[in-house]
């Protein structure tokens, strides 16, 4: 019942009712974490046991939201299509939205396919309200949220989750980082990375109600955190105690702007490393990386002696060194392998610009290759 | 608060409920009354307790989803009173039945309800929600059902309790006070009434039976009447026994002290002995004798005063004479409680004494034969068995003694102390 994939679900719901779980399932993206996707799990039927299948008119549709996930059972009847559904909003007894304030239910029209969804983004919305209604019981978090609401690049985007009182669970915000996003839509365009499913988001949470246990964290979709260099490179600084969001949050998208900005750069200066070697070694080129620009390998002849190099270029790249790898075309190790030599430690300047180093790789590599050379005809066998 | 609904029409929603083929509604009709409970107990004053509780005896499906209400849950009062008609006044909830989902209520219920509440102006209209839960291989389904009352905030469930429904062994049969609303029924009890009600309603039966009660209720209280006469007449009699008693043990006595003293002259005559051999009794009895010589000079009817004793040894004399065996025995003196002087006054006996002049002492005895209750049956016993020591039996039948206050005339000899 649980984990189940979309068509399962859409191939076990009514006939008319499908294609109103299709766009649910299918493109349902509300909130801010466009991530993850409206799940729909225990589908069940409200017909009697002996109607034939398929018959299912209600399921429970998890919907993430500022951190949580809701579980929300929607209630359809078969037998009657055309009628707008039915919902209980779980542990959230309290919560009932006004039906004037949904206009897709009040005029609900069963042959419209977004219309299941666009209901579900307004109780949302009414979700949003509901919570930011029980933040009046925490005058903290509520000077929070109200500062933050008046700032335009994040007032749009937040979502609000007020904790229960009994529960573990405390305060939480949760925002969009705006102008990071404005970065990786620049960085976009140069790399394939798609601004559409990339998201950043910043989720504080306030255990108490005095703001002295405040835990942030930062929600990145994969492909950023990757393109970063992984969640080991990316720390955010602790939220000071007695400090504001609205000092915070500034802070922590700054340095996350100033991360980006840092591997944009980068990935500009390999590109840049990349076409000198590619001007300098012309038909020594064999292949590269020719879209993160992080690997090149080259053909080598030197006095009949045939090589290959292989550069690697790390992230953090010009910082970091690129490293060298030299193998024989034509002696192997014992285990199979071509014999090869990795060079980390050569003359190198994060200051040069990609012709100076293709050129300084040059000398370089006329300066070891004797070495490696007899290196390889001893290490070797053919 | 306590709610209950009836089985049939239980059963009836539950049919209704499960027969179709998606969710179901209608509306719960019944009446809400309030029960006071009064305890007492030793331990502590009376309290009362006010229980709420709700009866549904009826229901009133609809037959379509979204009859009364639209799609943003308003409910339409018009479409309301079409389906309730005069049934509305009764209302006193609504339910609603789906398969497979939470106990818990939905959104649009919720909105419905507090509409409901409103319009039909029951506050504290409730709630019952079936749900029809089956498993996978729909191998077992269950009905389960809760009643709420929303209204509230706390405590929104109530259990719904189905009398009868149960181990009938265990519980008594319990009567609802569901009231019939058949047509049919009125129209049966009407014509076949008479027969067994009367005009005012009541079961004739408990009429009749009443007025076998109300007669044999007369009978009794007149044979308490009687008994309480005859219990007079017993006691009054038995107040003379007890004085022809005293005057016989007077008597006798009288006779015995009379012989002693012809014996002791003639003793005396022949053995000038002491007079260790007489006996206490002989002391005692002259003792008696001589309290009495006060009064010996009166003369009976001269004055309103007791008869002389002389008169009374007479008398007794002559009573003596008339009875057989059993006023041998009487001769013996009557054993008196112990502590009274131990003699009867002369007034009394004299009245007696008297009345028994008339000539009535043989049925008298008579009477005193059948109506001695058991103390003087025993004192009469003590004076048979005793009559061998005729010397002796004044000591120890005094010794025995009577408690005074038992026999009818224990007043007056308790009388005679003073």
């Amino acid at each position: 019942m649980n984990n189940m994939s979309p068509e399962v679900a859409l191939h076990r719901i009514s006939p008319e009712l499908r294609p109103l779980l299709c766009s649910v399932v299918r493109n349902g993206r509300v909130g801010l974490d466009s991530t993850n996707c409206l799940r729909v799990t225990d589908l069940k039927t409200g017909c009697t046991s002996l109607t034939p299948g398929p018959c299912c008119d209600r399921f429970k549709l998890h919907i993430p939201y500022a951190g949580e996930t809701l579980k929300w059972d929607i209630i359809f009847n078969a037998r009657y299509p055309e009628l707008p559904p039915d919902f209980i909003f779980g542990e959230d007894a309290e919560f009932l939205p006004e039906p004037s304030e949904l206009p897709h239910l009040v005029q609900w029209d069963a042959g419209d396919p977004e219309c299941l969804l666009q209901l579900v983004k307004e109780l949302i919305q009414q979700y949003h309200q509901y919570q930011c209604q029980r933040l009046r019981e925490s005058s903290r978090l509520l000077f929070e949220y109200d500062s933050l609401l008046e700032d335009p690049n994040y007032g749009r985007n937040m979502e609000i989750y007020a904790g229960r009182k009994n529960s573990w669970v405390g305060d939480r915000i949760v925002l969009v980082c705006p102008s990071f996003i404005s970065i990786m839509s620049s960085l976009s365009q140069d790399t394939a990375l798609d601004p559409g499913e990339d998201v950043a988001l910043l989720s504080v949470s306030f255990e108490d109600a005095e703001a002295t246990q405040v835990f942030p964290k930062l929600y990145l979709s994969p492909s950023i955190e990757h393109a970063l260099g992984g969640s080991s490179a990316l720390h955010i600084p602790a939220f000071p105690s007695g400090g504001c969001l609205i000092d915070y949050v500034p802070q922590v998208c700054q340095l996350l702007t100033n991360k980006v900005q840092y591997v944009i750069q980068g990935y500009h200066k390999r590109r840049e490393y990349i076409a000198a070697f590619l001007s300098h070694f012309g038909m020594g080129v064999v292949e590269y990386d020719a879209e993160g620009f992080t690997k090149l390998t080259l053909l080598l002849m030197w006095k009949d002696f045939c090589f290959l190099v292989h550069v690697d270029l790390p992230l953090y790249f010009p910082r970091d060194q690129p490293t060298l790898t030299f193998q024989s075309v034509y002696h192997f190790t014992n285990s199979g392998q071509l014999y090869s030599q990795v060079q980390k430690s050569y003359p190198y300047s994060p200051r040069w610009d990609g012709n100076e180093m293709a050129k300084r790789a040059k000398a370089y590599f006329k300066s070891f290759i004797p070495q490696f050379q007899e290196g390889a005809f001893a290490n070797g066998k053919l | 608060m306590a709610a209950s609904i009836s089985g049939y029409t239980f059963s009836s929603v539950c049919f209704h409920s499960a027969n179709s083929n998606s969710d179901h509604e209608g509306f719960l009709l019944g009446e809400v009354r309030q029960e006071e409970t009064v305890s007492i107990s030793d331990t502590q004053i009376s309290t009362a307790e006010l229980l709420q509780v709700v009866e549904i005896h009826n229901h009133d499906p609809c037959a379509q989803l979204f009859s009364f209400y639209d799609y943003a849950g308003k409910v339409n009062e018009d479409n309301l009173n079409r389906i309730l008609k005069d049934r509305r006044k009764s209302v006193i909830g609504w339910y609603r039945f789906r398969r497979n989902t939470q106990q818990q209520m939905s959104f649009r219920e919720q909105i419905i309800h507090k509409q409901l509440t409103q319009l039909l102006g029951v506050p504290d209209l409730v709630f019952l929600l079936f749900s029809f839960i089956s498993t996978a291989n729909s191998s077992t389904h269950a009905l389960e059902y809760v009643l709420f009352r929303p209204n509230r905030r706390y405590n929104q469930r109530i259990t719904l309790t189905i009398p009868n429904l149960g181990n009938t062994s265990q519980q008594e049969y319990k009567v609802s006070s569901v009231p019939n609303t058949s047509l049919n029924y009125a129209k049966v009890i009407k014509e076949h009434g008479a027969e067994f009600f009367d005009k005012d309603g009541v079961m004739k039966d408990i009429r009749t039976i009443f007025q076998v009660y109300s007669a044999l209720q007369d009978k009794v209280q007149a044979v308490c009447g009687e008994v309480e006469q005859s219990e007079r007449v017993k006691e009054k009699i038995q107040e003379d026994v007890n004085k022809l008693k005293q005057q016989i043990a007077l008597r006798k006595r009288k006779t015995a002290e009379e012989e002693r003293r012809l014996r002791e002259a003639q003793n005396a005559e022949s053995h000038p002995t002491s007079e260790e051999n007489s006996e206490p009794s002989e002391t005692s009895l002259l003792s008696r004798v001589a309290f009495h010589a006060p009064s010996a000079p009166e003369r009976p009817g001269t004055s309103p005063n007791p008869p002389s004793y002389s008169d009374l040894l007479s008398q007794e004399d002559s009573l003596l004479s008339s009875s057989s065996s059993p006023t041998s025995a009487a001769l013996l003196p009557r054993p008196q409680a112990v502590g009274s002087p131990g003699h009867p006054t002369p007034g009394p006996l004299g009245m007696g004494l008297d009345r028994q002049a008339a000539g009535q002492e043989d049925d008298d005895d008579d009477d005193d034969d059948d109506d001695d209750d058991d103390e003087d049956s025993s004192e009469y016993e003590n004076l048979v068995s005793e009559a061998a020591h005729l010397p002796m039996v004044s000591a120890s039948v005094l010794a025995q003694g009577r408690p005074a206050a038992l026999s009818p005339d224990g007043d007056a000899r308790g009388s005679q102390t003073s």
